[in-house]
């Protein structure tokens, strides 16, 4: 008869515990995993956004375009304006994290309202820029420059537009009290898309608004 | 004695901006109350240090309109710089904006280094394709 050998492993390691009462997100590195999948999710869209704000570059100039060129439509204050409220957005979006670890709902509600405020006047501005721009003569099919313009500025809209629904989504669980400061994680993911959905925008207004030709 | 390689790193455009920052901070901080000058209570998961306070938050916003007006200003000197001073002037201060956001509203500064790792090697990836495309591409064309 065989006889099996027990090897005591000891115990086996604890989990730390993040200390907010998600007790699902409790992992043995202490970095929890929606964090952890946030972050690997933003490092994979700034490839993402690499390869279309590539593919501008390297379409912009191209020359015998048709219809309307760059500094023919770009209206550079009007833009400025937008990349304004955008920036701004990601201060009120701080705030709102800062106010719901504090426990200030009713401030996190309106710092929460204001960040997803400024999103939509930026979508709003956006699509006013591409209506001003389709009137111009510049559309996704004209050229190598309006599809490369389209399909970057485009793609970060609808990135702002999905932030957008998210912010709404925590604003109405804190309606209905889903989201307290024992959820401040969650709102600090959220902020980590918005704030990555702002600093690809500072890279797009520079690249593709302000060198010059 | 001084390091080199921190005397360099202090002249750096980043560099500058964080000190500037940091010394309109402590000017702010002396006249506001204390929920405006402490930090939120407590660590969120996989985080070293406190957050910002509210104030540190609202002097980085201050600081990153400024530098948006001079990016804005700079981009209307084209004629008058030459073109490569506007480019590379642009991309500092774009680089700088990125650095803000990223360090202090999304919180690298006080979060565990492997997410700070993790969107180095993102970024930095985004840059290699963008050289090898344009490397690539335009030697074709």
């Amino acid at each position: 008869m065989a006889i099996t050998e027990q090897v005591d492993h000891g115990p086996p390691p604890m989990p730390i515990s993040n200390g907010h009462g998600n007790g699902d997100h409790d992992t043995h590195t202490g970095i929890v995993n929606p964090k952890l999948a946030m972050w690997l999710f933003l490092s994979s869209d700034c490839l993402f956004f690499g390869a279309f704000i590539s593919t501008f570059l390297l379409y912009r100039d191209r020359p015998g375009q048709a219809g309307p060129s760059p500094a023919d439509v770009f209206d550079i204050p009007f833009t400025s304006v937008t990349s304004f409220i955008l920036l701004m957005s990601s201060l009120t979006m701080v705030l709102a994290l800062a106010a719901i670890q504090r426990g200030e709902l009713r401030r996190f509600r309106i710092w929460i309202m204001a960040t997803a405020l400024f999103g939509a006047t930026f979508i709003g501005g956006q699509i006013f820029e591409f209506t001003e721009f389709t009137r111009q003569g510049l559309n996704l099919d004209t050229s190598l420059f309006g599809s490369s313009f389209f399909v970057l500025t485009g793609l970060h809209g609808a990135h702002v537009t999905a932030g957008i629904i998210w912010l709404m989504s925590l604003w109405g669980l804190s309606m209905q009290g889903r989201i307290g400061p024992g959820q401040s994680e969650a709102v600090e993911i959220a902020g980590l898309y918005w704030h990555f959905v702002d600093v690809v925008w500072i890279v797009i207004f520079t690249v593709v608004y302000l060198i010059p030709k | 004695m001084t390091d080199p390689n921190d005397e360099a790193t202090n002249e750096s455009p980043v560099a500058t901006a964080e000190q500037a920052a940091e010394r309109a901070i402590e000017r702010a901080e002396e006249r506001l109350p204390e929920e405006m000058t402490t930090p939120a209570p407590g660590l969120l998961p996989g985080e070293l240090r406190p957050h910002p306070t509210p104030v540190q938050y609202v002097t980085v916003a201050v600081v990153l309109v400024v530098i948006t007006a001079i990016e804005i200003a700079v981009s209307y000197t084209e004629g008058t710089l030459p073109d490569g001073l506007i480019v590379v002037l642009l991309i500092v201060m774009a680089f700088v904006k990125f650095f803000l956001v990223a360090a202090w509203y999304m919180h690298l500064r006080t979060d565990a280094p492997v997410f700070r790792r993790f969107f180095i090697v993102g970024a930095a990836a985004a840059i290699l394709l963008y050289l090898i495309v344009l490397t690539t591409l335009h030697a074709l064309s």
